[in-house]
C-alpha cells in the first residue's frame, strides 16, 4: 500500500527546505479570506493566485494553492453560517442548521463546530489518500486512451447534469466548453478556429480564459450589491464558545466519519465534487439520526455532516487529479494547469514517476489541516471585519488583480483580452442560470477528449475494438448507470416534492 | 369548454446567449470542415458541434414561456423593481465596457496610467461619490499593485509614468 522509500524521499524533500511551508499559512489565509467572501469562490481564488505560482518552485506553488483549497473549503461555512449565504457551493448544507443555529445565538458554536468537522474531515480524506494512491496508480496505468477519453466523457456529463437548474443548460454549457477547447492546433496537426488570431494556434488561453468564467464574471454580478452584509448585529465572534463548538463537534465521530467516508467517495468521482458530497452526508446524517426532526432548525449534527464531506471531498477529488490527470471541478482543474505551468504533465505517469512528490503534497495537506485549526480560529474571530470590505473598493481591485495575472502568464495583451471576453461570458451564463464550471471542465477536457480520441483511433479504426476493452465497456456500464441513478432520483425528488405541496394544500 | 387566454412570453436576453452560442458552434464547425474533411480533425469537432446544436434546440423552448392572462399581469407587476434594475444593468454594461477598454489599453497607455484609471472609474461606477476618496484609495493601489507585480514577474510591464 504504502511507498516507503517513496515516503522517506517525500519526507526529505519537505524537510530540506523551508521555503515550500513559508507559503502555507498565507495559502490557507487566502483561503479563508475568499471561501469567506459569498460570491467568491475556491476556484476564483485559486485562478486569481494562479499566476503568482508561475515564478515559485514546483512543490511550493502546489502547497500554496492547495493551502488555499483547504482554506476556502472552511472559508465558506462562516457567510454561510452567519448571513444564511453558502461563500462556496460546498457549503449549501452548512446553511441548513448552521444559520438557524446562528438566528438561535450560537454562531460561535456553529463557527467551532464546523471548523473542527472541517480540520478533521481533510485530515482523514488525506490519511486514506495517503494508502489508496498507490493501488489507484497501479489501476490507472492499465488505461488506454479510450478508457481516459470514456471518463473525460463520463466526467463531463455528470457535471452537466448535476451542476445547473437544467440539465440540457448543463451539458450545452460542458459540450460549449469541449469545442472551445478544441480551437487551434490539434495532435494531428490542423489548426481551426483560430480566426486568424496568431496566438490562438496555441489555443484559447486557458488560465485567463477560467479566471473570466469563474471570477471576473462573478465580480460583474455582484455591483449592484453595496456590502456583503448589510446586518452587522450578527457578526460578533466570542472566542470562547467557538471553542466551546469545537469540543461538541468532537462528540460526534460517527457523523465526522461518515461524512469524510462521502466525501473521499463522491470528490474522487470527476465533476462531481464538494458541492454534492455535503448534500449527500447531510441527507444520509438526517436519515440516520434519532433526532432527525430537528434538522433545519439548528441541529449541529447537521454543521457537523456537511462540513465534514466537503472538506474531505479534496482529498478524493486529489486522488482523481493525481491518477488520473482529470480535474474534478474548477480547483483541481486550476491545480492541473499549475502542473501545466510547470512543464509537468498530471496523470498516471506521474503518479508512477514522481511518488515522492505526491506524497510530499499529501503530508503537507496533512499539515494544512492542523494549521488550519490555528487559522481558523483567529479567522472567525476576525471574520466580521472581511465581510465588511465594501464592494465598490473590492470589485475594481480584483478585476485589475485579474488583468495583471493574466498579463504575467501569457506575457502580452492576449491574456487580458482573453480575461475580458470571458468574463462578459461567464456573466451572461451566470444570468441565465448555466453552470460555468461546466464550460471551464470542457475547455480543459476538450485537448485531452480530441487527444484519446484520435489515438483510439488511429489503433483501432473500428467500432468493435470498444469490445476489445472490457475495462472502457466497464467504465461505459457505470457510466450508463450513474446517469440513471441520476436521473432517476431527480424523478423522486420531484414526485416527493410534488406530494408534499398536495399534501401541505389537503391540510 | 373555455380556455384561458395564454401569451408567449420572451426572455430575450437568454434567446440572445443561445443564438451566440449557436453562432459560435456553426461559424466553428464551418471553419473547421473548410479546414480540413479528415477523420483525424473533425473525429471530436463535428460529433460535438452537432450535440451542441441538439442541445441547443432543447434549451430554446426555455426562452418562451406561455402564459395565461392572469399570470402575465402578475409577472408584469412582479417586474417593476426589475424594470428599476435597468439603471443597474447599465451599470454592470458600463465596467465591463470600462474594464474591456482597460483590458485593450493596457500596452498603450502603460499599465500605471491604465490602472489608475480603470480603479478610479470603477469605483464611481460601483456607487463611491467622494472623489478624494476615488483618487487616494486609486494612486495607492495602483502604486501598490503595479509594484507588487513588477516583483513578482521578471519581465516589465509598460508603464507611462512610475
Amino acid at each position: 500500500m504504502l511507498d516507503l522509500n517513496a515516503v522517506g524521499d517525500a519526507l526529505s524533500l519537505l524537510t530540506s527546505s523551508y521555503i515550500a511551508w513559508i507559503y502555507v499559512i498565507p495559502g490557507l489565509l487566502v483561503g479563508l479570506f475568499f471561501g469567506a467572501m459569498p460570491g467568491i469562490s475556491i476556484t476564483m481564488a485559486m485562478a486569481i493566485f494562479l499566476p503568482v505560482t508561475l515564478y515559485m518552485d514546483f512543490l511550493p506553488a502546489i502547497i500554496f494553492l492547495t493551502s488555499i483549497y483547504t482554506g476556502a473549503g472552511f472559508g465558506g461555512s462562516v457567510p454561510a453560517v452567519l448571513m444564511n449565504i453558502p461563500g462556496t457551493s460546498s457549503a449549501v448544507a452548512t446553511t441548513f442548521d448552521g444559520y438557524p443555529m446562528a438566528r438561535l445565538g450560537k454562531h460561535n458554536q456553529a463557527l467551532g463546530v464546523a471548523l473542527a468537522a472541517s480540520v478533521i474531515g481533510c485530515l482523514s480524506s488525506y490519511i486514506l489518500l495517503l494508502f489508496i494512491i498507490a493501488p489507484i496508480s497501479t489501476v490507472v496505468l492499465k488505461m488506454g486512451p479510450l478508457e481516459m477519453f470514456t471518463i473525460a466523457v463520463w466526467g463531463m456529463l455528470l457535471l452537466g447534469s448535476l451542476a445547473g437548474s437544467s440539465i440540457w443548460r448543463g451539458l450545452l454549457a460542458g459540450v460549449f466548453g469541449v469545442l472551445l477547447g478544441t480551437v487551434g492546433a490539434n495532435t494531428a496537426g490542423y489548426i481551426r478556429g483560430t480566426m486568424g488570431i496568431p496566438w490562438l494556434f496555441d489555443g484559447i488561453p486557458t488560465i485567463p480564459a477560467m479566471m473570466g468564467l469563474l471570477a471576473a464574471s462573478q465580480l460583474l454580478n455582484l455591483i449592484n450589491t453595496h456590502y456583503l452584509i448589510e446586518d452587522e448585529a450578527d457578526r460578533k465572534i466570542s472566542f470562547g464558545r467557538i471553542v466551546e463548538g469545537v469540543r461538541l463537534a468532537l462528540k460526534y465521530p460517527t457523523i465526522i466519519f461518515r461524512g469524510s467516508a462521502i466525501g473521499v467517495i463522491i470528490g474522487a468521482i470527476p465533476g462531481v465534487g464538494s458541492s454534492i458530497s455535503n448534500l449527500i452526508s447531510y441527507s444520509e446524517t438526517k436519515r440516520n439520526a434519532p433526532d432527525g426532526d430537528t434538522f433545519g432548525q439548528g441541529n449541529p449534527k447537521g454543521v457537523i455532516a456537511a462540513e465534514s464531506a466537503n472538506s474531505s471531498s479534496e482529498g478524493g477529488a486529489m486522488a482523481t487529479m493525481l491518477a488520473l490527470g482529470i480535474p474534478g471541478g474548477g480547483a483541481t482543474a486550476i491545480l492541473l494547469a499549475a502542473f501545466a505551468m510547470h512543464n509537468i504533465i498530471g496523470g498516471p505517469s506521474f503518479i508512477a514517476n514522481n511518488k515522492d512528490i505526491v506524497y510530499a503534497i499529501i503530508f503537507s495537506n496533512f499539515a494544512q489541516a492542523v494549521l488550519l485549526l490555528g487559522v481558523g480560529l483567529g479567522f472567525v474571530y476576525l471574520a466580521s471585519a472581511v465581510v465588511r470590505v465594501p464592494l465598490r473598493f473590492l470589485i475594481p481591485s480584483v478585476l485589475v488583480v485579474s488583468a495583471f495575472g493574466s498579463y504575467a502568464i501569457q506575457g502580452s495583451l492576449s491574456g487580458p483580452i482573453t480575461l475580458f471576453v470571458f468574463s462578459i461570458l461567464g456573466w451572461a451564463m451566470v444570468r441565465y442560470q448555466y453552470p460555468v464550471a461546466a464550460v471551464v471542465v470542457g475547455l480543459l477536457l476538450g485537448t485531452l477528449l480530441e487527444e484519446n480520441l484520435i489515438r483510439t483511433w488511429q489503433i483501432s479504426r473500428d467500432l468493435g475494438y470498444v469490445l476489445e476493452r472490457p475495462g472502457a465497456m466497464l467504465i461505459f456500464a457505470l457510466m450508463v448507470l450513474s446517469m440513471g441513478l441520476t436521473a432517476f432520483s431527480r424523478w423522486r425528488r420531484k414526485q416527493r416534492a410534488s406530494a408534499m405541496t398536495t399534501e401541505e394544500v389537503g391540510s | 369548454m373555455n380556455h384561458p387566454k395564454t401569451r408567449r412570453k420572451v426572455d430575450w436576453g437568454h434567446l440572445a446567449l443561445l443564438l451566440l452560442i449557436v453562432g459560435v458552434v456553426v461559424a466553428y464547425l464551418l471553419d473547421a470542415r473548410a479546414t480540413s474533411l479528415k477523420m483525424q480533425n473533425l473525429l471530436l469537432i463535428q460529433p460535438a458541434a452537432i450535440v451542441a446544436l441538439i442541445l441547443a434546440a432543447l434549451v430554446l423552448p426555455q426562452c418562451f414561456r406561455r402564459q395565461s392572462e392572469g399570470e402575465a399581469e402578475a409577472a408584469d407587476k412582479d417586474e417593476a423593481p426589475r424594470r428599476e434594475s435597468w439603471v443597474d444593468l447599465g451599470k454592470v454594461a458600463a465596467l465591463a465596457a470600462a474594464f474591456g477598454v482597460f483590458a485593450i489599453s493596457l500596452e498603450t497607455v502603460g499599465f500605471d496610467v491604465a490602472t489608475f484609471l480603470f480603479t478610479a472609474l470603477g469605483i464611481y461606477i460601483c456607487g463611491e461619490r467622494k472623489l478624494w476618496v476615488i483618487g487616494t484609495f486609486s494612486a495607492v493601489f495602483t502604486v501598490v499593485i503595479v509594484y507588487g507585480y513588477q516583483l513578482l514577474v521578471p519581465y516589465p510591464f509598460p508603464l507611462l509614468v512610475l
